[in-house]
């Protein structure tokens, strides 16, 4: 037997294809972490610094507080400047430019929001006892450079923010873990080696050889793995060392200001060294010395996530060996060669499907579970999960309106509201481009009627033209001073209409856009099915003295049945999903009050931000359009049978 | 009896001719607005007390002066040209690119027989009952931070090929199905390719149905508004849809741009609508009504 057949029947193939997966991937996953750990530490260290900070000016007054400011900077080069804001005041600012104290301008309300967001975050945390909403906010500016945001309290009440743009770049708390290159590469060889000793038997469903081949791939995942969490661990505690070095540098430096207000015991609460939650890490204590056991128990809650994803990836390589092993791979690369032009003419689209459509949806529905927004999608995905509490908000808030003495006010923001709305708007908009449809087709179907052609083009003109262009030229129309609208009424002598400015003026706008735009395809779908009626089933009904409500009744509107519910079916999901009339006519004006559900989770994304809420927003209309297929497709097949 | 149908048509008339007024309108005000050589949102400008018949040649969609000067502003004056062309590339590559995606992909189900043929043609349906919005912000995400094609053609023109894809394949396959296999078949004897036959044979006899295929990826990039406007933020990059929406959208309100720039759009868009509406209405309804 010559070698390269030997080869062939060995466990060569298998094992090496295999725990070249197993290697790549593992490789990339603890590069990642890698990564992750390194900017979690520096964010712990920025987030310190704020801490100490803001504690340090707790209970000061406003000149004290810029003095300690302005010394803190100078102190610390890493900080790059820093602000206080209470209420609408700028307290205290580092930035020469500033000159704090002074209220805030127009342009840095989202200051004075976040300050508010920060507030409401601590209320609802002390409220429901458990911690769930973050306090500290961070942001990357650029690689290394944060801007740290945490409550700046007075008298141990919450009087505003205090927001540190803090260098953590360069500084040497996570050092680059040791290259496993060396490692990766003997362990490979090793492989290869194994796997040519290993002759498989190709008949026998259990052989020795199979077995020890899948033994040799997982010693050699294993071991590879193992060897990858341990030096992980021991950059970990470096970091670890790192940054109580850099805490206790930090407090000597308060103390010889004269700030420091943290006592320097075996205590392990410490108030500068907190999660986004402000709870202390309980790494570090507050001497400086370091926790071994709690370091590992952090370590171990940390890697629980990448161990899992690790024994993922052993169990992708043990499949793939066995896939090989087993002669199925030959299979599979032999019907690939066979049918190579289908695959061939197939693939690029099938991969741009999967790139483009399939992967965004799967990737969709797996952000509704974060909290990702535009400010904290650097994190890490594991940090962003949050479970069922987008969907909680969005189903399970049931505040639609407040009762108030003069009267009920209604929540617009609510889900339930913005549902309502969308139901109301899909129904009133079909009804309209059904009857509308259908009495214009009546009409067109009369016999004798002279100009048909010509009422039809004209009539079929608003469907033809880009729905975007009708819904700005009735935004148009609708103007409230010069409208053409606003025109006729006065030309009648009413009043104008502020139409944007009324809940059911607003609707309105929408819904006399899209029945405009809608009639068309109702009344051309209705006028096709009618001219496929025969004249005899009229001429009999006639001659049997049937009058022509009675035509109608029975001749007409059952022969239309079958094609008119696909239609109204397919308006429908078309109506409900109406994005361009709302958001180009009304805008979902006034106060969001006539959003429609695609509307809303196009604003929560491209105007608040919050992507992961949109997501989740999104999910739950696609789960009301899937129920809506299911009901349809059962109407659908009842009308068949009828 | 004939005396009665005729009275009854002239009711007929006068209903219909009004709904035709109505319905014209909007489209007759957008051409008055465009020929007006102003902005503002009104025709003519009403003195303080109008009369009614004032107000009445204020409705009438025919402009207080006839200029041309909106057209001719709309190019010199704004960017308007650029949007178009970037509009006419986008559309142009999308077309390009959806067509020959589609063409292969309905090729090979509708002649070859391979292990997930079923597979994938379902697949290509149930992607069409995704909502937009679910996968907008993933898009977003994948092509704008991840791939960084924000404000580039290709970014806008993969998303916009792909969407198109599956109502395409299925289109070209059902045509591909009823062009006889013996062609094939007997060019496959006389010793031509695979690829020889799909270019020289099947394509060239496909050729009604790949130019229904290429309008509908066509019309669906130049209407396209949502994606456009969330991937191309810097002005220079706009699609025609988003610089429309500039001209009269938020607090700018040029109507006279708008007016001009979308009678620009829509003319191509209504006559090959108005041509082809029949191949699209027995689609639509053959679709439904099966």
């Amino acid at each position: 037997m010559n070698i390269a057949e030997h080869l062939k029947r060995s466990a060569l193939p298998g094992l090496g294809v295999s725990v070249l997966i197993t290697l790549v991937l593992g490789a990339w996953l603890f590069h990642a972490e890698e990564n992750n750990l390194r900017l979690q530490n520096m964010q712990r260290l920025a987030v310190m610094h704020a801490n100490a900070l803001a504690l340090a000016v707790a209970n000061t007054n406003v000149e004290e507080t810029n003095k300690r400011v302005v010394e803190i900077q100078n102190h610390n080069p890493r900080i790059e400047s820093i602000i206080i804001v209470g209420g609408m005041q700028l307290v205290a600012s580092t930035r020469p430019e500033d000159a704090a104290p002074r209220r805030l301008k127009r342009e840095e309300k989202a200051l004075f929001d976040l300050s508010n967001e920060i507030r409401a975050a601590r209320e609802t945390n002390r409220g429901e006892e458990v911690v769930r909403k973050k306090t500290t906010k961070i942001e990357e500016k650029a690689d290394g450079h944060f801007v740290v945001t945490v409550p700046y309290l007075t008298d141990g009440q919450f009087a505003g923010i205090l927001q540190m743009k803090f260098n953590a770049a360069g500084r040497n708390v996570f050092s680059p873990m040791p290259d496993s290159y060396l490692l990766a590469s003997l362990l490979f060889i090793a492989a290869l080696v194994a796997g040519s000793l290993l002759l498989l038997h190709p008949k026998r469903k259990f052989d020795l050889m199979k077995l020890l081949a899948l033994g040799v791939y997982l010693a050699i995942a294993l071991l590879y793995q193992y060897q990858g969490l341990n030096q992980l661990e021991q950059a970990m505690s470096q970091a670890n060392r790192a940054i109580a070095a850099d805490y206790l540098a930090t407090a000597e430096q308060y103390d010889r200001l004269g700030y420091l207000a943290l006592v320097r015991d075996k205590s392990f609460v410490n108030l500068w060294d907190t999660d986004h939650y402000q709870r202390p890490l309980g790494l570090v204590a507050t001497d400086g010395s370091i926790s071994e056991g709690a370091q590992a128990a952090y370590f171990s809650k940390r890697s629980e996530y990448l161990k899992r994803i690790l024994g993922a990836i052993d169990m992708l390589g043990a499949a793939v060996l066995l896939f090989i092993i087993y002669g199925y791979a030959a299979r599979m690369l032999a019907a690939i060669r066979e049918h190579s032009y289908a695959c061939a003419y197939v693939t690029p689209a099938i991969l741009g499907m999967l790139v483009l459509v399939f992967f965004p949806f799967a990737y969709g529905i797996a952000l509704s579970f974060t909290d990702t927004t535009l400010f904290n999608e650097f994190l890490p995905f594991q940090d962003r999960l949050i479970g069922w509490d987008n969907f909680k908000a969005i189903l399970g808030d049931f505040n639609i309106y407040e009762q108030t003495p003069e009267g009920i006010i209604w929540n617009y923001q609510n889900f339930y509201w913005t549902l309502l709305v969308t139901v109301a708007w899909t129904i009133s908009n079909v009804t309209i481009g059904v009857t509308v449809g259908f009495i214009l087709a009546m009409v067109l179907n009369t016999e004798g009627l002279r100009g048909k052609a010509i009422y039809r083009v004209i009539l079929i003109l608003p469907w033809a033209i880009p729905n975007y262009i009708t819904a700005l030229v009735w935004r148009g129309m609708f103007h409230p001073q010069f409208g053409v609208i606003n025109q006729v009424l006065q030309m009648f002598g009413m009043q104008p209409v502020a139409w944007f400015d009324g809940v059911f003026s607003s609707f309105l706008t929408g819904v006399a856009t899209n029945g405009w735009l809608s009639f068309p395809f109702m009344m051309v779908v209705i006028l096709g099915a009618l001219q496929s009626i025969p004249r005899e089933m009229y001429e009999a009904a006639e001659v049997e003295g049937a009058d022509r409500w009675q035509r109608l009744k029975f001749i007409t509107l059952p022969l239309l049945k079958p094609t008119l519910i696909p239609a109204i079916v397919l308006s429908v999901v078309w109506t409900f999903n109406m994005f361009n009339i709302i958001f180009l006519v009304s805008g979902g004006e006034p106060g969001g009050a006539n959003e429609i559900l695609i509307t809303k989770a196009y604003k929560i994304a491209f105007e608040n931000y919050q992507y992961a809420y949109a997501a989740a927003y999104s999910t739950v209309i696609f789960m009301i359009l899937l129920v809506y297929g299911i009901f349809q497709t059962r109407i659908t097949k009842a009308t068949e049978s009828f | 009896m004939a005396n009665d149908n005729s009275k009854n048509h002239v009711w007929l008339h006068l209903g219909l001719i009004t709904f035709t007024v109505l319905a014209i309108y909007p489209v007759l005000w957008v051409l008055a607005l465009s020929f007006s050589g102003q902005q503002n949102v009104g025709l003519i400008d009403l003195p303080k007390d109008p009369t009614f018949f004032e107000r009445f040649r204020g409705i009438v969609p025919v402009p207080a002066h006839w200029s041309v000067q909106n057209f001719v502003g709309v190019w010199t004056e704004q960017d308007f040209g650029r949007w178009l062309w970037n509009s006419a590339v986008v559309s142009l590559m999308t077309t390009a690119l959806g067509v020959f995606l589609a063409c292969t992909a309905a090729y090979a189900f509708s002649r070859f027989r391979f292990p997930g043929r079923n597979t994938g043609m379902l697949m290509f349906l149930v992607s069409q009952m995704f909502p937009g919005t679910l996968t907008l912000i993933p898009l977003f995400i994948i092509i704008v931070k991840w791939l960084e094609l924000g404000n580039t053609y290709i970014g806008l023109v993969i998303v916009y090929a792909t969407t198109a894809i599956p109502f395409c394949v299925w289109m070209l396959k059902g045509y591909f199905d009823t062009i006889p296999y013996d062609i094939e078949e007997s060019a496959l004897i006389d010793g031509a390719s695979r690829l020889t036959i799909f270019w020289r044979i099947i394509l060239p006899l496909a050729k009604p149905a790949i130019a229904i295929t290429a309008l509908f990826s066509f019309m669906t990039a130049w209407n396209e508004f949502i994606l456009a406007s969330v991937f191309m933020e810097s002005e220079a990059n706009y699609t025609a849809p988003v610089g429309l929406r500039f001209f009269v959208g938020g607090f700018s309100s040029q109507w006279g741009y708008f007016a001009a720039g979308s009678v620009i759009v829509s003319l191509p868009v209504v006559a090959l609508f108005l041509q082809l509406q029949k191949y699209l209405i027995s689609g639509l309804t053959a679709g439904s009504v099966k």
